[in-house]
Formats: C-alpha cells, sequence, structure tokens
C-alpha cells in the first residue's frame, strides 16, 4: 500500500532541518521504501510504500515518530511533536443526548467510541485541509467529512460520520451477520453482505454502518444535518479483510482496519477530531464521551539475547548503541544480565513485534544494513550436483546448433485448444479463478501449445523447426498433487519424418544411449497421424512418439503445411543418458565393404532385415541402409576381422550365408 | 633401351612441367615411381642386361630418375607457391549456412544464474508448480487471513484439497520450494537454488501470469546478514558486471526476519539518478533471513541454526540486463523476437 503526504504536514510532526530529499533518502534505507519525491509549488510530495507489518507507519503521524528515530542516524537531529491528548468537556446530565450501544462480541470490535456534536451547518473545510487532502488523493467534500478523511491520513485513525437523527431510537446494535444480509452502502450501491461480516443496526433494525469499510447510506451526514454522531473505533482485522475480500470491495478505510488499528491511540484520535469539529465546524459537543474497550490490550516484552543478535547481525555492535537505538523507537528497556535485554514494546507497534528477531530487525536496520560488510560464504566441503539439469542443457544446445528455436509458453491453456486434439477438458486440472479464458487448464500436453505458435508464425517463416521443454500435469485424484512431467516435444515443417528421426538418433547417441529403437506405433495418441509414428524406445521401454502431425488437427489450428512432430518424456530419455564411453581397440585390419541389392515383395521393416543380416556372422561389423527402388533395397555391409585380413573367399561365405538367411526369412531375393 | 629411356625423360618432364594441380602431380608421381610405373618396370629390365650395358644404362636410367624426381620438386613447389589467377573467386557471395537455432532468453539466464551460484557451492533443485497452501504460504509463517496473502495473487486449482495440507494451487514463488528442501536435506548445510515456473494473477509490462523465479537458500550454523550481502553482492558483479554495487533495505516478508528488499545500482545511469530508476537504484528482489518459525517448520532447531533466503524473478533480471521493454515478449512465441538472441 502508498501513502501519498506533503512535507509541510510531515513537518507538523517533525522538526528537523534535514531536506525533503535527505528525508526520503534515510527513511528508504532504514524504514519505508520511498519510491518518488514530487515537488509541489513550495511544497514536496512523498509517494512511499508502507509494508503490511507497519500499520504504524501509514500515517503523517506515524512517519514523522520513525523520522525522529532514523533521522539523527544521519547526523540530521530531529525532534517528534507528538502532541498531547485532548480534555473532552463533555455537557451535563439532561443536556447529553442519548445513544444506546450495544456490542454483541467485544472481539469483533475492541474499542468504540462516540461523541455526538451540534454543528450550525455544513460548509467547506478550511483551504490548508483542503490542500492537504487534495495532495493525498482524497477529494474535500464538506467540513464534516473532511475530518474523519484528514484524520486518516494524518493519524492512520479511520472515523466515520452519521447523521445522528437519523439513527432510529438513538439505538446501536454491533453485531456479525447470520446470514446473507442487504445494504446500501454511502455509493448508493446496494450489496449483498456475506455471513460474519461486522455492522450495526439502528433501534428499527435497519443496517446503518458496514462497520469499517463503509457507512450506510440511510444515515449519512447531508445538508441537513445538525447533529453528528462521530465514530472512532478499532475492529477485527481478519473479519474486515474477510468481508473485503469476498465483496471484492475496499476502502482506504477497510485497507487500515484490515492491518490492525491502535486501540490505543483511539483516546488522541477522538481528541484531535474534537478540536476540527470545533474549529472547522463551530460544534458544540451534545452528548458523553462513549468509550467502550472493554479488554484493555496487554503490554507486551520481548527478551532479546545479544549473543543472537551478534549472530544474526554477523557483528557485534555496543551494548550502549542498541539500547540508544531502541529506545529511539519508543522501547522501554531492562537489563536483566550482560547479555540480555527486555524491551517493553511501545502500543503503536504491538502487532508486529513479538520474537526477538523482531527487535533484531529494529536493531539492524537502525543501525544501517550499509554499515555492514559483505562476506562471502565458506566453502562447502562437499556439494551435490543434480546431472538432469546437465543433460537438459546439452539436449537444448544439441536443438539449438540443429536449427531449433526454443518457445516457451504459458503452462496454461484454453478449452478449445485441448478439444481441437481430442482431450478431454473435464480429465485435467482447472484454475479456480482463470485470469482470462485462454488461460484455464493446466496444459497435459505441449503440442497444442506448439501448434498455435507454428500458426501464428507461419505468415513470416516459410520453414519452421520449434521445441519446449516443460511440464504437463496429470491428476492423481482430489487430495494428491498432479503428476508433473517434462516433456520435451517439438515441431517441424516439411515432408520429412526421416530427417527428424536422424536428428533424434544423434540425439540419443550423443547422450550415450545405443540400446534404442523406433518401433511401429499403435494409435495412442490422435494428434499424430497413426499411419506414420513411431514409438520411441529405449531398452524395450517406450519414452514417446515422433511422427506426422494428424492433418485434421493441424487443420484445426489453420496450419497449412505437413508438421512432423516429437513428443518425448524427458525423465525417461534423461535417466538412460550417460557420459561414460568406453574406448573399443582400432582394428588395424581393413574391412571388406560391399552393396547387397534384395528383391523384397513383402512388407518387411528395414530394421527386421538389419537385425537378421547383422546376426548372421560375427564378423559382419556394420550393415547399413542405402535406399530403396520399388521392391529392392540396398544395404552396404562391412566384413572385418580383429585378427587378420580378410580374404574374398571368406567374405563369399558369410555373403552366402546372407542370402540365404534372407531368402528363408523374408522370401527376398538377390537381386 | 637407351632411347626408351630419354624418350620417357622427355616426355615425362614435359607433362610435369604442364601440371598445375597438385594432386596431378601425385598421380604421374606414381605413373612413373609407382609398383607399376613406367620407370619402375624399365629399370626392372636391367639386370638382364649384360654387365658393360648394365652399368653404362644404369647410370643413364638414374639420371633420369633425377631429372623427372626433380621436375616433380620443382612442378611442386611451383604449384604450391603460385595461386591460380585464372578463376574469380567471390568472397562476396553469401556463406552456406549450417542450421542454427535459438535458446530462448531465460534458457541462456537460467544457465548464467546456474553456474554463477553453482560455482559457490548452490545446489540446483526444481520442485512442484502445483503445491498444497501448507508450503506455499501457512507453513512460510502466512496464516490463512494474513494480508500478506494479497501481494500473491494466486490461481488456486479447482477440486484440489488435502486434509493436512489446504487446498491446491499454483505456486506463487519459489519459496514453497524452502520447506521442501529442508524437507530432503534434513540436516545443514543447505545451498539450495531452485529455479522454478511460479503464477500470479496479473499480466502488464512488467507482469505476466506464469515467470520464472530462482529462489536461494542458506541453512547452516552461524549465516548471518553479512553472508546474505556478500552472496547477492557477488551475483549482481558475475551476472550485471563487477562495476554493479548493491543496497539492502528493509522490507517485509512473513518467511523471513529481518526481511530486505534488493537494489542494484542503475545500468542506464550508473547509480546518478535518472528515468528508468528510483533514485540511481534499481529493485531487483526481496531477500531475508530465514524466520525460526518457517525453519521450525522444516524440521530445523532455530536455536542451532540459521539462514538466508533470497526469491527473484529471471525475467526480471534478464529484461534489466537486456533492456526487454515488455515480459509479455518472451512468452508470446513470435520467432522474430526469439530468433533475436
Amino acid at each position: 500500500m502508498n501513502i501519498l503526504i506533503s512535507d509541510s504536514w510531515l513537518r507538523d510532526f517533525l522538526k528537523t532541518k534535514a531536506t525533503a530529499y535527505e528525508i526520503g533518502q534515510s527513511l528508504s534505507l532504514c524504514s519505508q521504501s520511498v519510491e518518488r519525491i514530487k515537488k509541489v509549488g513550495h511544497d514536496f510530495l512523498y509517494d512511499i510504500e508502507i509494508t503490511t507489518n507497519r500499520p504504524d507507519c501509514f500515517s503523517v503521524y506515524g512517519l514523522a515518530r520513525e523520522l525522529a528515530a532514523i533521522l539523527p542516524r544521519f547526523n540530521f537531529p530531529a525532534k517528534f511533536n507528538a502532541g498531547e491528548v485532548a480534555k473532552i468537556q463533555e455537557p451535563e446530565g439532561k443536556n447529553a443526548l442519548p445513544l444506546e450501544v450495544k456490542i454483541t462480541d467485544p472481539n469483533l470490535c475492541p474499542r468504540f467510541t462516540a461523541l455526538i456534536f451540534e454543528i450550525p451547518k455544513l460548509g467547506p473545510s478550511p483551504k490548508i485541509v483542503q490542500e492537504r487532502l487534495e495532495k493525498a488523493g482524497i477529494r474535500a467534500l464538506n467540513n464534516v467529512v473532511d475530518i474523519s478523511n484528514y484524520l486518516m491520513i494524518e493519524l492512520g485513525q479511520p472515523m466515520h460520520t452519521f447523521d445522528y437523527d437519523k439513527i432510529k431510537g438513538a439505538k446501536m446494535t454491533l453485531r456479525s451477520t447470520q446470514k446473507e444480509e442487504k445494504i446500501t452502502t454511502l455509493d448508493k450501491q446496494t450489496r449483498i453482505l456475506p455471513k460474519e461480516t461486522i455492522i450495526i443496526e439502528d433501534g428499527e433494525e435497519r443496517i446503518i454502518d458496514l462497520c469499517g469499510i463503509m457507512g450506510a447510506y440511510n444515515s449519512a451526514v447531508d445538508e441537513k444535518t445538525r447533529r453528528v454522531l462521530l465514530f472512532v473505533q478499532t475492529y477485527d482485522p481478519a473479519r474486515i479483510r474477510r468481508t473485503c475480500q469476498l465483496l471484492g470491495f475496499r476502502t482506504e478505510a477497510a485497507s487500515r482496519f484490515e492491518k490492525g488499528v491502535d486501540p490505543e491511540s483511539v483516546p488522541l484520535a477522538i481528541g484531535k477530531a474534537l478540536k476540527m469539529f470545533e474549529e472547522n465546524c463551530q460544534a458544540k459537543i451534545v452528548s458523553r464521551l462513549i468509550d467502550l474497550y472493554p479488554k484493555k490490550q496487554k503490554v507486551k516484552k520481548v527478551r532479546l539475547d545479544l549473543t543472537l543478535l551478534a549472530r544474526i547481525m554477523g557483528l557485534e555492535i555496543p551494548k550502549k548503541e542498541i539500547t540508544e537505538i531502541l529506545e529511539s523507537l519508543g522501547f522501554l528497556l531492562k537489563m536483566n544480565d550482560p547479555s540480555l535485554i527486555t524491551a517493553t514494546v511501545p502500543h503503536w507497534r504491538y502487532q508486529d513485534i513479538s520474537i526477538p528477531e523482531d527487535l533484531i530487525e529494529e536493531v539492524a536496520r537502525i543501525y544501517g544494513y550499509n554499515r555492514l560488510p559483505n562476506t562471502p560464504l565458506p566453502v562447502l566441503a562437499d556439494n551435490e550436483s543434480q546431472e538432469k539439469f546437465f543433460w537438459e542443457g546439452s539436449i537444448k544446445t544439441a536443438l539449438k546448433y540443429w536449427g531449433f528455436t526454443e518457445i516457451t509458453n504459458y503452462s496454461l491453456i484454453d478449452e478449445n485448444s485441448l478439444k481441437k486434439v481430442n482431450l478431454e477438458p473435464c480429465d485435467y486440472l482447472k484454475i479456480a479463478n482463470p485470469l482470462t479464458e485462454d488461460l484455464l487448464y493446466l496444459r497435459p500436453s505441449l503440442l497444442p501449445s506448439l501448434l498455435r505458435i507454428i500458426s501464428q508464425n507461419q505468415a513470416n517463416f516459410s520453414a519452421m523447426r520449434i521445441f519446449e521443454i516443460a511440464n504437463v500435469y496429470l491428476p492423481q485424484g482430489e487430495n494428491h498433487l498432479p503428476d508433473e512431467i517434462k516433456m520435451f516435444s517439438g515441431l517441424y515443417t516439411g515432408h520429412d519424418f526421416f530427417a527428424l528421426k536422424g536428428l533424434l538418433e544423434n540425439l540419443l547417441e550423443n547422450l550415450g544411449i545405443t540400446d534404442y529403437q523406433f518401433a511401429t506405433s499403435l494409435p495412442t495418441t490422435s494428434i499424430f497421424n497413426s499411419q506414420k509414428t513411431a514409438e520411441i524406445l529405449i531398452k524395450g521401454k517406450s519414452i514417446g512418439l515422433l511422427g506426422e502431425i494428424n492433418q485434421k488437427i493441424s487443420h484445426s489450428f489453420s496450419v497449412t503445411s505437413k508438421l512432423i512432430g516429437f513428443d518425448i518424456e524427458l525423465e525417461s530419455l534423461i535417466k538412460n543418458a550417460t557420459k561414460i564411453k568406453k574406448y573399443q581397440p582400432l582394428i588395424s585390419f581393413p574391412p571388406i565393404i560391399e552393396d547387397l541389392s534384395f528383391v523384397i515383395k513383402n512388407k518387411i521393416e528395414v530394421a527386421k532385415i538389419i537385425v537378421a543380416i547383422k546376426s548372421v556372422d560375427r564378423l559382419i561389423t556394420q550393415v547399413d541402409f542405402l535406399g530403396s527402388f520399388e521392391d529392392t533395397q540396398t544395404f552396404r555391409i562391412s566384413y572385418q576381422s580383429r585378427t587378420k585380413t580378410l580374404q574374398s573367399q571368406e567374405a563369399e561365405k558369410i555373403r552366402n550365408k546372407i542370402i540365404n538367411e534372407i531368402k528363408q526369412k523374408f522370401g527376398a531375393y538377390l537381386k | 633401351m637407351e632411347e626408351k629411356l630419354m624418350a620417357l625423360k622427355n616426355e615425362a618432364i614435359a607433362i610435369i612441367w604442364q601440371t598445375k594441380d597438385l594432386a596431378d602431380l601425385e598421380n604421374l608421381r606414381i605413373k612413373y615411381f609407382g609398383k607399376n610405373g613406367e620407370l619402375t618396370n624399365t629399370l626392372r629390365e636391367l639386370p638382364k642386361l649384360e654387365i658393360t650395358e648394365r652399368r653404362r644404362l644404369g647410370v643413364l636410367a638414374n639420371d633420369v630418375k633425377t631429372a623427372i624426381e626433380h621436375a616433380i620438386t620443382e612442378t611442386k613447389e611451383k604449384i604450391l607457391g603460385e595461386e591460380k589467377k585464372e578463376e574469380w573467386f567471390d568472397v562476396t557471395k553469401p556463406g552456406f549456412k549450417f542450421p542454427l537455432g535459438h535458446l530462448h532468453l531465460i534458457s541462456q539466464t537460467i544457465a548464467e544464474i546456474d553456474l554463477i551460484f553453482a560455482k559457490i557451492g548452490f545446489t540446483r533443485v526444481a520442485y512442484p508448480e502445483v503445491e498444497w497452501d501448507w508450503y506455499a504460504f501457512e507453513g512460510l509463517n502466512m496464516s490463512q487471513n494474513h494480508p500478506a496473502r494479497d501481494e500473491w495473487e494466486t490461481f488456486f486449482i479447482e477440486n484440489l484439497f488435502h486434509q493436512k495440507y489446504g487446498v491446491g494451487l499454483l505456486t506463487p514463488h519459489t519459496s514453497s520450494g524452502q520447506l521442501r528442501e529442508m524437507e530432503r536435506k534434513k540436516k545443514p548445510p543447505i545451498r539450495m537454488l531452485n529455479i522454478a515456473k511460479c503464477y500470479r494473477r496479473q499480466s502488464d509490462v512488467s507482469h505476466a501470469p506464469m515467470f520464472y523465479q530462482f529462489e536461494g537458500l542458506v541453512v547452516d550454523q552461524n549465516i548471518n546478514i553479512t553472508h546474505l550481502k556478500g552472496t547477492l553482492d557477488y551475483f549482481v558483479k558475475e551476472f550485471f558486471g563487477k562495476t554493479r554495487k548493491t543496497r539492502i533495505r528493509p522490507f517485509h516478508f512473513q518467511f523471513t526476519e529481518p526481511s530486505f528488499e534488493v537494489d542494484v545500482t542503475c545500468m542506464v545511469c550508473q547509480g546518478k539518478g535518472c528515468r528508468a530508476c528510483k533514485e540511481g537504484w534499481m529493485e531487483i528482489g526481496g531477500a531475508g533471513m530465514v524466520h525460526p518459525t518457517v525453519l521450525r517448520n522444516g524440521g530445523f532447531n532455530p536455536k542451532l541454526y540459521s539462514g538466508f533466503a533470497f526469491g527473484w524473478g529471471v525475467e526480471r533480471v534478464l529484461m534489466m540486463k537486456y533492456g526487454i521493454p515488455d515480459i509479455r515478449l518472451l512468452f508470446n512465441g513470435d520467432l522474430r523476437f526469439l530468433n533475436q538472441f
């Protein structure tokens, strides 16, 4: 949350010679981040990001108090002008207007205060109030409503004003809603309140306030208002936050209440309000002060062991400096023994200081993080290495040098893309609160996204080679996390299945994998053309598919060219990768190499023929497929011995065995 | 015989002198001196002659051999020393391109980050993207109703719930890996580098619904703020350059205490202050000392061990480094963009 405050307002509470820029830099280094300083006329406007743990800094007053502790560390003397709690002169007996207040559960509203004023008429606020509000980004309205807004920025305490005469029976009940109830708020919006919302109803059971968030329209101050009821409260932050979330509606007041407002600061606020009512509205108090505060906030003490402080800061600082820092922030200290400090937490820091580490942060930040040295980490005796990232990197690099461009898609996909590839959306994980309909399901496959990429780029590129490595998500039931499987998938425009197959073969060999096969696949997925798809097997186990993309599917993504793709489980691939390569002694005897062409009428897989040829004799060291023409398939065969130079008669013997084998097994003959 | 030798000599020298190519020259050498070479074969006839004739012709044959060898050597030197002039060789014609693709900038950046931290003993890990509330929030000291949760605009998954760990969601930060790593390691030292996809419900020039973070976690005896500062400074100097400076400022995270925001001197103005930065500094990300509750939730005794953690956006640092104006360019798959890197 950011707050906009003007420098002149800040100096109402802070006496210092530091310039706005010096203030900005000091505050950023030791406390809240000043994001911008803007010069406005003779004044400066600070735009400050307030962290959620420091609601006490969410005001002009709180920032001045913080700066009074910080500025002296930068050699700028500074004094905080805390002001005094005003005394309230209540009217006597009968003259006081009645207001009956019932709070059903004090946890909902730890402190409830109220005062009633009589005003001659509504009018504009003094110029300074209007200007300061406008600089803070709030529109000035009238002299009554402006007071509550002004003090919210000045003190961090939201307030609300009602028209006393619109509260029926001068009666109020603060309660939590049990069922859905309706309210029309000040902005004339009718809202359906969720259960367990804090509201106030009047004597006729009309809801007159959506507590901590916005008042109701039915009790709002207007032109005719002469008696104003001022409310200064604190509420249960969790309830306020919950209601805001469920309503999807948040006000300046709510964003303060949901972070917690200090009940001990309420009297200061109501006193200031009284003074402003008197000065800006010529108002007169016409009620007693109602102050319901049944459970006073406890005093909190936190103990700090100075050895822990030194251990976490990495530096020992003099005890005197430690105590000075903590005292400047409002802590009351007691030394139990030389290395133990008991700090009483100031009431405005009640929520965020609870453990010794919180005090360490206080000391360290005011001491100055910039004054701490940079220390390198000690050297570790041994460290683990994760091989899988090495292999992933080497696969990516190989693909890059074979001309592929890596894509990073969102893991989320639309419903229609799943349907286009015949995946049933209801089988996959769905986002309960999607940002857009395009990002609705967790991808069970990378291919639909890659098809989209081809489609988007085809106007600019005639040939494309793309790949992606990313998780897919497969549900495992309602109380198990899904399986996240890292896939390695790619698409290639053009006709050649065998070019991509060759590339994958190279890749496998580069990973040290030799025991692989490309087998005719059963039609397992309809993204691929079932006729032209191979299952990739390592040691007989499938790791993925390579094939032509089903044209009907590529057409549904408006892709015009033919696509070859692959879809591989990365972990299964990497599992088999090895850096180990074994030396094979070089053979010093030359091979005999010859080409044999067979006429093969039946549909026999080339891989089977190669295996058959190889198994004929140990002296056959290599069999390569050279090509086919009509029914003729040509193979190049190497015969080689490790112990001698082979004679042509020996090769001939083996050749005859091959011809026999092929004839018997496949009914084929030598051309 | 004599005539034959002389004819061979004249012919050979004439042909050799005209040769302009080393391969042709080698073929000529084989033609005359090879196993079945013309000169070799002629010389084979020498022993058949009578002794005086043999002596005379032997000297002659040797002269012929020397002369041809000489011619070959000279021609070879001539060819080697001379550049071909007759052919116009146009070097401006385009080269034949071997295929070259492109790694995604995110991959390149991750590889760089991985290497920088590997040098100081960090172990790279990756943990689930679909996570339980416990790992993403509750176990990190962020209870159900904590307002700090609002800053992590979280995507929730339909119909995913665990009795003990709460609802299923897309992890909004890599900090969810902190508890996972503590559970995996069980005892110190921990030096984790968790690089993973994270998700938040937001989309503008500097936010994408999916992005990467890299998270460092160090847990051991006596780990302190100065180690955190030293490590971050090391990273920034390795990644952005030796002249860059870092600073840490107070911030707030529920899972670290104290918590910091880390700034790097602006690369545009070198820290002087400009439009691109905040008074000379650019925010790079959050960091802090691991909260004792988080250590305890991970099974580590905060009385014995302390640690620090940081979690930064991969895209944020790469956008700063490469000057990329809109994060969504990284994810829309436009090859005209991707092929630039």
